[in-house]
């Protein structure tokens, strides 16, 4: 049944009016309104702290609104419970999946059904075929890889007959192919009159399978529609703060020219680890180089591997001239190589820590913060110096850094790697999950260390922002470096075909 | 994948392997313990521990722990004694017994699902105050002149040289274990240990389910008690200290993971065996069972050490085998993976 | 950290608060109380507490437990005794030895949760039958019976747990005072100090800062077990006898001591002040109890276990969102 046209108010499938929310004195959801109708794929987009996990928290059960209601085919439901969620037909697959690593496929499905063990096998084999998936039920879950995680999940959610379906970041951890796989499955879903939600943060996957839109930052819908009705443009503006255009205005930088005769800084020899194969590139003093990509590519465990957090599996990492290769972390650091992690929560801030300490944990094991009493003085002029530099919005050195915007928490973090004066920096991932005014702090941040001779290497799959800022490229497929880029060649087209390796991509697309 | 099955299949039956080898080996140098009496008597020895290791089994279950089960052991223990001692009639005495562990539990459970305070914290707490009620309620003195009838229900044989109360403890565990793995809701405890948000996401009442966790331990406990008040015929003021580490430790013998979600109650009764043996077998090598405490620790030790190492390695070499494969793809026939 | 030290520091006057009530509860009960020279000598039934509660803190901010500094005491203790009695070692020289084996038993344990990964409670909960069962050992090698326990110590042994400065102040608290500085500079001044911290909120985190993490885990069992070392060493000194379950049934008392001094049981957060304070709370309320209100000595467990449940459900029920919520309606409304 082809369903990209129906209308979304005649049939409402689920209907969410007024909802608010509070934690505390922290308002997250301000009055939310949303309609879903069967066989439509509803993208919503916005940024960390919006409050969408929120509001799908509210859908599943798990939080109660403070004011509203919701609607399921016109009736109104109090969804106290996640199990009276489900019993609505509302099932949610989580960003991160949330197996029973300890169970099996099978076992993880079946969980928290009343049927017979028998029957239940029957029809989740019926269903398997149905979607045309086929994975070993007695496979551990632990075993799984991430997109496999996910589609037991989407079965899981299939064999509970639900009818609203929320993908939350979906393809935030798959490869290519997988993603592509996704879609497929969503397609599916949504012609059998499945309503979906699809939480992403990914504009083109919005206009490949979404019939409509809708947009949310700061507690509000702020815009919402059918698909057709936008353009990519149109969204990025919604999702921009209304003052943000003056951002734009600095961003063009005078002509920036590097000496690529000189030695370069950073030197990667046949370099191989655990998700990287033979990857050899010279970062050059001063230079931006871009290393694009899809997640997923072995960006991300090649920078970790040369800051020292797993292990080398050939070829070299020179460093000005040292041989770096599978020191410790802290050998790197002193060598002058410092990285900022993709995932600021998990590997970057101490949530529970002020400012000054969070700034200043990478400078703890050198002399200038003391020999081994804690050098006060210092701590407080290294981290104003960032807060000045930075524009790091806090109430002062005290306040806890868990209590910032991501933005600036990501400049804190920033701050902290540059603290340790390195001559490269490895940024991976340094504008996600942020504003957009905060975003702009941080391309002045990457422009002023270049002016200072930093080199940086830049990992990002936002193929705008490696374009922006870089000043060479590579890309990375699979693990290996797929093609090179000089400053004249960058354009998000060439770029994004690098990293989906074009001859994969005309294959599929066809 | 299939090793990783097997392995995980196999904790409580190599638990199982070991207390054979265990018993073979003592055999093997002073052939008198594998007199059947002997053995019986290993087993029969064991049935407070089994009990409060099947109790503690379920708050590691879902990933939690409870310290306070020797001090309820102790508590009730005097309570139940005391009554019995009174003449009063034995089910209304078991009954009060077995409501004090369940309302012991209650709390704990309370403290941890409701209050979210880490357990070991709360349950030490509510261990040091049953501690002192035991005190407040015996006065320092010994509860004695149990009933005979009752005392001499402890060494009644059922089958062969087993007593009355192991054979129905051991089939009392056979029979949670299937409750365990075959019913809906007796899964419940294993997905709460296993991934606690997931298991809300499919709506299993967490909440509920680590309070049941905790009653069914405080319940245990308590029928524990009233086991230990037949056997040991007296109860002092520091009946059951200590007991709650016992219990740990053979839950960790028996296989039973201690981060949750990992493992079964038969481990448990298999651990609880190998724990309660230990001052046996060294009598019968010759040795003081002075050594008794050292052994029970380097056991514990080795085997969390031993099992956590095995873990990681399995997680990283997964880990390590996904990257690979997401590397690895790209040195192969580029081209063939588009061909749909 | 203004902040913080606000919180904590309100937290430490509240502590205050506490102490002086139970000075002057105990006080108008029972003046006898007041007297300084009972007072100062009850000192001698908690110091172990206090001693080890201040460094189990460190174990505790990098997110982990310590159940085994007890029995370590009791380890100390008939090391020396045995060591002196049947080694026919110098006095002293025992004390070093006893000492370095309680690093070396501290550093095990910490081995095998900083670099093994196991959880702390389980390997400190092996450590405690380890160790207690090692005492064991050791007081079987002497001649002298174990429930006996070694006595009859040189005098300038006994001397550190009798000295009395200005005739009043004992040792013990001297010796309290200066080991709550040092841990007070090693926690709080010192680098090493704020790494246990990062440890704690953030372990990953802290790798990426490039900080041995696993070292600073393993190095705060250590100083927890010299600390309970030095605990043993002096409960030997004064009851003139060395015995092998000396300290025995103390951890509830050294977990309560640092839950109550503000270390949040999660890690990331603590102070040694809150767990010098708190110790002393739970010391003068052991030693008040009975004095002043006929209160059992074996009875003593359930205040503290109150206190612990007390102060851990008042934390938990003011932390929920709920209660923010209702604080500021009650505001709202008044």
């Amino acid at each position: 049944m082809p369903a990209v046209g129906t209308s979304k108010e005649n049939n409402g499938l689920l209907s969410i009016r007024n909802i608010h929310k509070s934690f505390g004195i922290n308002q997250v959801l301000k009055g939310i309104r949303m309609e879903l109708g069967e066989g439509e794929v509803l993208s919503l987009i916005g940024g960390n702290g919006a409050g969408k996990s929120t509001l799908m928290k509210i859908i599943m059960g798990i939080y109660q609104p403070d004011e509203g209601s919701i609607f399921i085919n016109g009736q109104e439901v109090h969804l106290t419970r996640p199990s009276v969620a489900l019993a609505h037909g509302i099932y949610m697959v989580p960003q991160e999946p949330m197996l029973f690593p300890n169970m099996t496929v099978e076992e993880n499905i079946v969980i928290g059904f009343e049927d017979k063990p028998a029957e239940l096998h029957k029809r989740l084999v019926q269903q398997m075929e149905e979607v045309g998936w086929h994975m070993d039920l007695n496979r551990k879950a632990s075993s799984l890889s991430i997109a496999e995680q996910q589609l037991v999940e989407i079965v899981r959610g299939l064999l509970r007959q639900a009818k609203i379906l929320i993908l939350d970041e979906p393809t935030s951890a798959l490869t290519f192919d997988e993603a592509e796989s996704l879609f497929k499955c969503v397609n599916d879903l949504r012609a059998k009159g499945i309503g979906i939600i699809y939480i992403t943060h990914r504009l083109t996957e919005v206009f490949e399978i979404s019939t409509s839109v809708a947009i949310m930052r700061d507690g509000i819908i702020t815009l919402s529609g059918q698909v057709s009705e936008f353009t990519k443009e149109a969204l990025v503006k919604g999702l921009l703060p209304a003052d943000s255009d003056k951002e734009k205005e600095n961003k063009e930088e005078a002509a920036h020219t590097i000496d690529y005769s000189s030695e370069p800084v950073l030197e990667l020899r046949d370099f191989s680890g655990f998700g990287f194969n033979h990857i050899s590139l010279k970062l050059y003093p001063g230079e931006i180089l871009g290393v694009a990509g899809v997640v997923g590519a072995g960006r991300t465990e090649l920078a970790t591997t040369i800051f020292g957090r797993d292990k080398v599996l050939g070829g070299s990492v020179i460093l000005d001239g040292k041989d770096i290769t599978g020191l410790s972390t802290k050998k790197v650091m002193e060598a002058g190589l410092n990285y900022v992690p993709e995932d600021r929560h998990l590997h970057g801030l101490f949530k529970i820590a002020d400012v000054a300490v969070n700034t200043t944990s990478a400078l703890l094991s050198e002399k200038v913060m003391g020999k081994f009493l804690l050098n006060r003085k210092k701590e407080k002029e290294v981290t104003q110096k960032y807060i000045d530099d930075f524009r790091i919005k806090v109430t002062g050195q005290s306040q806890l850094t868990g209590s910032l915007s991501g933005g600036n928490q990501q400049k804190i973090v920033i701050g902290r790697s540059l603290s340790t004066s390195p001559k490269v920096v490895i940024l991976d991932e340094p504008t996600r999950g942020i504003d957009a005014g905060a975003r702009g702090d941080v391309y002045a941040i990457i422009h002023q260390l270049r002016k200072q001779g930093v080199s940086i290497l830049l990992i990002s799959s936002d193929m705008e922002e490696i374009v922006e800022l870089s000043d060479r490229v590579v890309s990375v497929f699979q693990g290996r470096i797929n093609g090179e880029f000089q400053k004249e060649e960058i354009n998000q087209d060439t770029l994004m075909a690098a990293a989906f390796d074009v001859k994969t991509r005309k294959e599929v697309g066809a | 994948m299939n090793y990783i099955k097997k392995l995980t299949k196999a904790r409580e039956a190599s638990s199982l392997l070991f207390l054979i080898v265990l018993f073979i080996i003592v055999g093997c140098i002073n052939t008198n313990f594998l007199a059947p009496s002997s053995i019986a008597a290993c087993f029969n020895d064991s049935v407070v521990f089994t009990l409060l290791a099947v109790g503690m089994a379920f708050a590691i279950f879902i990933g939690e722990i409870d310290v306070s089960v020797g001090a309820n052991l102790g508590f009730t223990a005097s309570v139940v004694g005391s009554l019995l001692r009174d003449g009063h009639n034995w089910l209304f005495c078991f009954a009060v017994g077995i409501l004090i562990g369940a309302v012991i539990g209650l709390i704990n459970g309370w403290g941890v699902a409701v209050l979210n305070i880490p357990s070991l914290i709360f349950t030490l707490g509510t261990n040091g105050v049953l501690r002192g009620l035991i005190y407040v309620y015996t006065d320092g003195a010994w509860v004695e002149n149990l009933p005979a009838s009752f005392t001499a229900f402890a060494s009644k044989p059922l089958i062969g040289d087993l007593t009355v109360f192991y054979t129905v403890a051991i089939l009392s565990v056979i029979a949670i274990h299937i409750l365990l793995t075959r019913t809906k809701k007796g899964k419940y405890f294993i997905a709460v240990g296993d991934n606690v948000n997931g298991a809300v996401l499919v709506g299993i009442p967490t909440t509920q389910t680590k309070i049941t966790a905790y009653v069914l331990c405080g319940i245990f406990a308590a029928i524990a008690s009233i086991l230990y008040a037949s056997r040991i015929g007296f109860i002092t003021a520091i009946a059951g200290n200590g007991y709650e580490m016992k219990a740990i430790a053979a839950c960790v013998i028996g296989g039973i993971s201690l981060s949750g979600g990992l493992g079964s109650v038969i481990g448990a009764s298999i651990g609880a065996v190998i724990m309660s043996s230990v001052s046996r077998i060294l009598v019968f090598m010759g040795f003081s069972s002075d050594y008794d405490n050292t052994i029970t620790g380097v056991m514990l030790i080795t085997i969390v050490v031993l099992d956590a190492l095995m873990q990681r390695h399995a997680a990283e070499r997964i880990r390590r085998e996904r990257l690979r494969a997401r590397a690895a793809s790209a040195s192969g026939n580029e081209g063939g993976e588009g061909h749909e | 950290m203004n902040k913080l030290k606000k919180n904590l520091l309100n937290w430490e006057t509240f502590l205050l608060g506490i102490l002086i009530m139970e000075f002057i509860v105990f006080g108008a009960k029972n003046p006898k109380f007041l007297m300084p020279r009972v007072l100062l000598a009850s000192v001698n039934d908690f110091i172990a507490i206090c001693f080890i509660a201040l460094f189990v803190t460190f174990v505790m901010i990098t997110g982990g437990i310590d159940i085994q500094a007890a029995s370590i005491v009791g380890l100390t203790s008939i090391i020396i005794g045995v060591g002196w009695q049947d080694g026919g070692m110098n006095i002293w020289t025992a004390a070093i030895l006893a000492i370095v084996a309680a690093a070396v038993c501290g550093a095990l344990s910490g081995f095998f949760i900083a670099y093994c990964g196991v959880q702390a409670m389980v390997v400190t909960l092996g450590g405690s039958f380890l160790y207690a069962g090692f005492a064991l050992l050791v007081s079987n090698i002497s001649a002298t019976e174990a429930y006996q326990g070694i006595s009859g110590f040189p005098d300038d042994f006994k001397i550190i747990s009798k000295f009395k400065l200005f005739d009043v102040i004992p040792s013990q608290l001297l010796a309290f005072g200066v080991l709550i500085v040092l841990a007070y500079i090693l926690l709080h001044k010192t680098k090493y100090g704020r790494s246990i911290f990062l440890v704690g909120i953030n372990q990953e985190a802290a790798e990426y800062s490039g900080i041995n993490t696993r070292l600073v885990i393993l190095s705060t069992y250590v100083l927890s077990a010299v600390s309970a070392a030095l605990a043993g060493i002096m409960l030997t000194s004064y009851l003139g006898t060395a015995k092998s379950d000396l300290g025995a049934n103390l951890t509830l008392n050294i977990i309560t001591a640092v839950v109550l001094g503000g270390t949040l049981s999660t890690g990331g957060k603590g102070s040694v002040i809150g767990t010098a304070l708190a110790s002393l709370v739970i010391g003068i309320l052991r030693f008040g109890l009975p004095l002043c209100f006929k209160v059992n000595t074996q009875y003593l467990d359930i205040p503290v276990g109150i206190l612990l449940l007390v102060v851990v459900i008042g934390r938990s029920v003011i932390s929920r969102p709920e209660t923010a919520a209702l604080f500021k309606k009650l505001k709202k409304e008044s």
